[in-house]
């Protein structure tokens, strides 16, 4: 019965009832395409293009766009840009803000565990550039080509995983690090060569990418294998120049269990007798820590650790002397000219000595003592 | 089977009452069915018109509607579409910092140069330093500028970028330039950026801290993987060769500048030393730094430090080898060209006291202490904008008052001379007349002379004919001339040449340049008498004295003696009147000493240049008597 009653309906309908159905047919594909203008998709391309450089010349920190290969474009001359640096801001909530980060890693390894954690990160990856320093040494070659299987990966991958750019660079260390072998790295003679060289491949790689656009730069070396994901914004929210936090080790202790331990002993505040010893060293000499005939007596951040589950992460220590694990700085502290000395500055070097040299800029340095990253065990 | 109810296919011919349960059989409604079946296929169609009809005007009268529709559209189909803007960007770059070491010749190995700029208030400076971009020899295109712009009140912006904009539009294809990055950064600067305040002593320290900060931020933010120079350079340089890049990058070394000095005016001596951060350490220095506070910074050129270091700008000889190197500790930011190398390790302008220095001569001492090459070329100039200091400027002012009283002296003296000379013209009418009465003797003792002449008469007449005629022309000439003796002596000589064999014999040694062809006269008075004769024009009386010459009569001489000092008198009058008109100098000369003047105007009518006959005529007491009478 029902079958007979609808095209009896049908034929009763005049045809002013079926345009105004097919008006509001219209105005509800309209409703239904209009609000797709605003999606995500169309918004993060265009967003991509207003960031990226029209020209291969330019700075190495934003994407740029592939040009055509013609010979009429190539002889181009580049656009003249400007760059409103009373306009980079560093604040303590950089996701809202826009804030670009340069995450910088000296490489020598490769460990999937730390590109993991770096894809892990809750930052918006298109805020986020990563330069890479390796030496051009058999290991090195090594690592870039890991490097560059796992970038490929990345950056054809899902959208929000890819870094809006990355930088690698190659550079010949003088004198070539030697093995990174732990033991043989941490030899007390081998250090301050070794700093040295650390010191002139960081200031290579921060001074030719931090660029400018960039609003923090964080330091991460390639040994870090497990952070917070959120570990940018967290340190961050103190909105200090630098900061670190406490960096630790997994082992496993005597007993079978999983434990963890202080790593990075060069996050400090001065002490006494460590001034007093620095006052009777030569000028090329330097202070190293974690070194038992050389007792600075300085107050360890590694040692001050509360490992509780219930400690309070947000805890804040200002520091004299800070490691390079993992350090965030605002990128105004480099622009000043902060930098890793490759020399003995106040008989500090590398990461030390670049403390030393932000706390005569004006710039404090903090700790998280509180707040963990981890190293990769060997 | 029945075959009546069968249809070839085997289908029942009939359906059967039992097995038609639905109510909807398909013989019963078939006639029915194909009106509804239509109508519903009208009304898609219609609802597809009316969606086509709206659709189009939707797209006519709302172009935005277009690119929704188009972006919703390929959504689903065209997946590719979506990604298409994103897919030329490029997000990883490799680069190789071995090659952009630097080497001695970059332009060869096409090593990128990044030419950093820092400007404040460099408004005025802009056209000039555009001027030296056009000019640079080292390729553009190899060259990428970046200029930082902070606290700049004037319109510095507006005017770089215009003049940038130029550059980089400009038909030559050799003009444009590399990146060109323009960085605005204000650091809300108090240091005044005029000289005064910008060299004082106390404004240093922190001016020179605020300095360094500003060319940190600008390096940061401009140096490239890809740079192997960076070459630093003021925009108040007002003269550098154009080959300053390829000169200094020749050195291979990891840092180089080249000496600075600025040209200054003249009441300040020509040229001097501008730059004096380059420059050596000293032990004086050391020890100085050695009692200063951690903060301190020592700034060359002011008497607070004296450092007694050797200073590359003092060193500077504008003949020397150009080339010449010389090891330094503290350099001038004014024009230095650094390895992107030395930057890349790490060395900066301090911002803050380093081992005592900040800016650029920290700049030197950090790249020192890190083992790198800083050398200075004290042969090597380039040539610094001379802006007026308050002290100048008030100098200035002073000169230009010095000037002003200098030119009304001037002006008085002047006025004063042309007083005197007023009073001195009154003579002149004396003079005149004096020779009217001397003419009138004259011409009695002409009358006289004229029938001596005629007596005389003879065959010196023959000779003489033919130089009668130039030696009145010339006669005229010295006339016109002869207060000036430079002259004299040339006339001497035409009319000596032209004047004939006779003279030549009588020659007078004595008188080298001016009487060398007056060999003929034997007696210099006589021959003096001739040619006084031939100033007075006549013919007859030059006869006559030829022949008196010729005839050795010292009686005959000293009569025609006479006749010429009245002559010569006469001259002097005339020539007065000349010079009166012509030659203003040497009419006041005359007026100086009438007496000697006049006397002198006698030698010069005679036309001789004979120095024995000039003194007889200063020295002839007669000739002033008779001018005075």
């Amino acid at each position: 019965m029902f079958a007979m009653t609808l095209p009896r309906s049908l034929r009763r309908t005049s045809p002013i009832t079926l345009v105004l159905a097919g008006l509001l047919a219209i105005g509800f594909l309209v409703f239904i395409v209009s609000p797709s203008s605003n999606s995500d998709t169309v918004s993060t391309a265009k967003r991509k293009i207003t960031n990226a450089a029209s020209h291969p010349l330019s700075p190495p920190t934003a994407p740029f766009v592939k040009q055509d290969t013609s010979v009429e474009a190539r002889n181009r001359p580049p656009p003249v840009v400007h760059y409103h640096l009373n306009n980079v801001t560093t604040t303590a909530d950089p996701i809202t803000n826009e804030e670009t980060v340069l995450i910088l890693t000296p490489l020598a390894r490769f460990y999937q565990g730390y590109w993991n954690n770096l894809l892990a990160l809750s930052y918006p990856h298109h805020l986020i550039a990563l330069g890479f320093i390796i030496p051009k040494t058999r290991e090195g070659n090594a690592a870039t080509l890991a490097l560059q299987a796992a970038i490929a990966s990345t950056q054809t991958g899902p959208e929000a995983k890819r870094f809006a750019s990355i930088i690698i660079m190659r550079q010949d260390f003088d004198p070539p690090l030697q093995s990174q072998d732990e033991a043989e790295r941490h030899k007390k003679e081998n250090q301050k060569t070794r700093r040295a060289a650390m010191s002139r491949a960081r200031n290579s790689l921060l001074f030719t990418t931090i660029g400018p656009s960039t609003s923090w730069v964080l330091w991460l070396d390639a040994d870090i294998v497990e952070t917070p994901p959120t570990l940018i914004q967290d340190m961050a929210s103190h909105d200090k120049p630098v900061i670190v936090p406490n960096c630790l080790q997994r082992f496993t202790n005597g007993e079978g269990k999983a434990d963890t331990r202080p790593y990075d002993y060069n996050s400090w505040q001065d002490s006494q007798q460590a001034a007093d010893m620095a006052a009777n060293m030569a000028p090329d000499d330097i202070i190293l820590e974690g070194y038992n005939d050389m007792a600075t007596y300085r107050t360890l951040m590694a040692m001050t650790a509360d490992k509780s589950d219930g400690r309070n992460t947000k805890a804040i220590i200002p520091l004299d002397g800070v490691g390079g694990t993992a350090l965030l700085v605002k990128a105004e502290v480099h622009r000043d000219g902060a930098m890793f000395p490759p020399f003995a500055f106040y008989h500090l070097m590398e990461t030390e000595g670049f403390a030393k040299m932000a706390r005569r800029l004006g710039w404090g340095c903090w700790g998280l003592p509180n707040y963990f990253v981890y190293h990769y065990n060997e | 089977m029945n075959r009546h109810n069968a249809y070839i296919n085997g289908q029942k011919g009939s359906f059967s009452r039992e097995s038609g349960d639905l109510s909807i059989s398909p013989h019963r409604f078939r006639p029915q069915s194909q009106p509804a079946l239509r109508r519903r296929r009208q009304l898609l169609v219609r609802l597809g018109l009316a969606a086509g009809c709206s659709l189009l005007l939707a797209l006519l009268f709302f172009p935005s509607f277009r690119t929704t529709l188009m972006t919703t559209a390929s959504l689903g189909l065209l997946a590719p579409a979506v990604a298409g803007p994103e897919l030329p960007l490029e997000t990883v770059r490799e680069y190789d910092l071995s090659n952009s070491d630097g080497t001695a010749r970059g332009w060869e190995r096409e090593e990128r140069v990044l030419m950093c700029a820092p400007l404040r208030d460099a408004e005025t400076h802009l056209p000039m330093f555009f001027g030296h971009l056009h000019n640079f020899t080292y390729p553009h295109r190899l060259i990428d500028l970046a200029f930082l712009v902070s606290d700049s009140k004037d319109n510095t912006l507006n005017l770089l970028n215009q003049l940038l904009t130029e550059l980089q539009n400009d038909t030559d294809p050799k003009q444009p330039y590399g990146e060109i990055s323009v960085i605005e950064k204000d650091f809300g600067q108090k240091v005044n950026q005029d000289v005064e305040s910008r060299h004082g002593f106390a404004a240093q320290a922190s001016r020179r801290k605020l300095m360094a900060q500003a060319r940190n931020w600008l390096l940061s933010a401009a140096l490239r993987p890809t740079h192997s120079w960076v070459y630093w350079r003021d925009v108040d340089v007002e003269t550098a060769p154009f080959t300053i890049l390829e000169d200094l990058m020749r050195h291979n070394k990891d840092v180089i500048v080249p000496n600075v000095w600025r040209p200054l005016p003249d009441w300040l001596g020509g040229e001097q030393p501008y730059d004096l951060n380059s420059w050596q350490e000293s032990e004086t220095a050391l020890a100085l730094a050695d009692t200063l506070d951690e903060d301190a910074v020592i700034v060359e050129g002011y008497a607070e430090y004296a450092t007694w270091r050797p200073h590359l700008a003092y060193l500077r000889d504008p003949y020397g080898d150009p080339d010449m190197e010389m090891e330094i500790d503290g350099v001038g930011g004014v024009s230095i060209l650094a390895k992107a190398s030395v930057f890349r390790a790490g060395v900066h302008f301090p911002a803050f006291s380093f081992e005592k220095h900040a800016e650029t001569e920290g700049f030197g001492k950090m790249a020192k202490r890190m083992g790198f090459s800083v050398v200075g070329l004290h042969h090597y100039t380039v040539w610094h904008l001379y802006e007026p200091s308050v002290d100048d400027i008030r100098h200035m002012e002073e000169m230009e008052q010095e000037r002003k009283n200098r030119e009304d002296e001037e002006r008085e003296r002047a006025e004063r001379m042309k007083k005197i000379k007023d009073e001195f013209n009154d003579p002149g009418s004396e003079w005149e007349k004096d020779k009217n009465s001397i003419e009138g003797i004259s011409q009695q003792e002409d009358q006289i002379r004229k029938e001596h002449d005629a007596a005389m008469a003879g065959k010196e007449a023959k000779d003489q004919e033919p130089t009668d005629k130039p030696a009145k022309e010339k006669s005229d000439e010295t006339a016109n001339k002869e207060t000036k003796e430079a002259k004299e002596g040339t006339d001497t000589k035409k009319t000596d040449g032209k004047d004939g064999k006779d003279t030549k014999e009588a020659a007078v040694p004595k008188d080298t340049g001016e009487v060398k062809e007056d060999k003929a006269s034997k007696d210099a008075e006589g021959l003096k008498r001739l040619d006084e004769d031939t100033t007075s024009k006549d013919v007859q009386d030059t006869k006559v004295v030829k022949e008196n010459t010729a005839s050795k009569d010292t009686k005959g001489v000293e009569a025609i003696k006479e006749e010429s000092e009245d002559k010569g008198i006469k001259s002097t009058k005339e020539a007065k009147e000349d010079t009166a008109s012509e030659d203003s100098k040497a009419t006041k000369e005359i007026f100086k000493d009438k007496n000697i003047k006049g006397s002198k105007e006698v030698k010069d009518d005679t036309d001789s240049k004979d120095t024995k006959a000039e003194d007889k005529n200063t020295k002839d007491p007669k000739v002033v008597k008779e001018k005075e009478a």
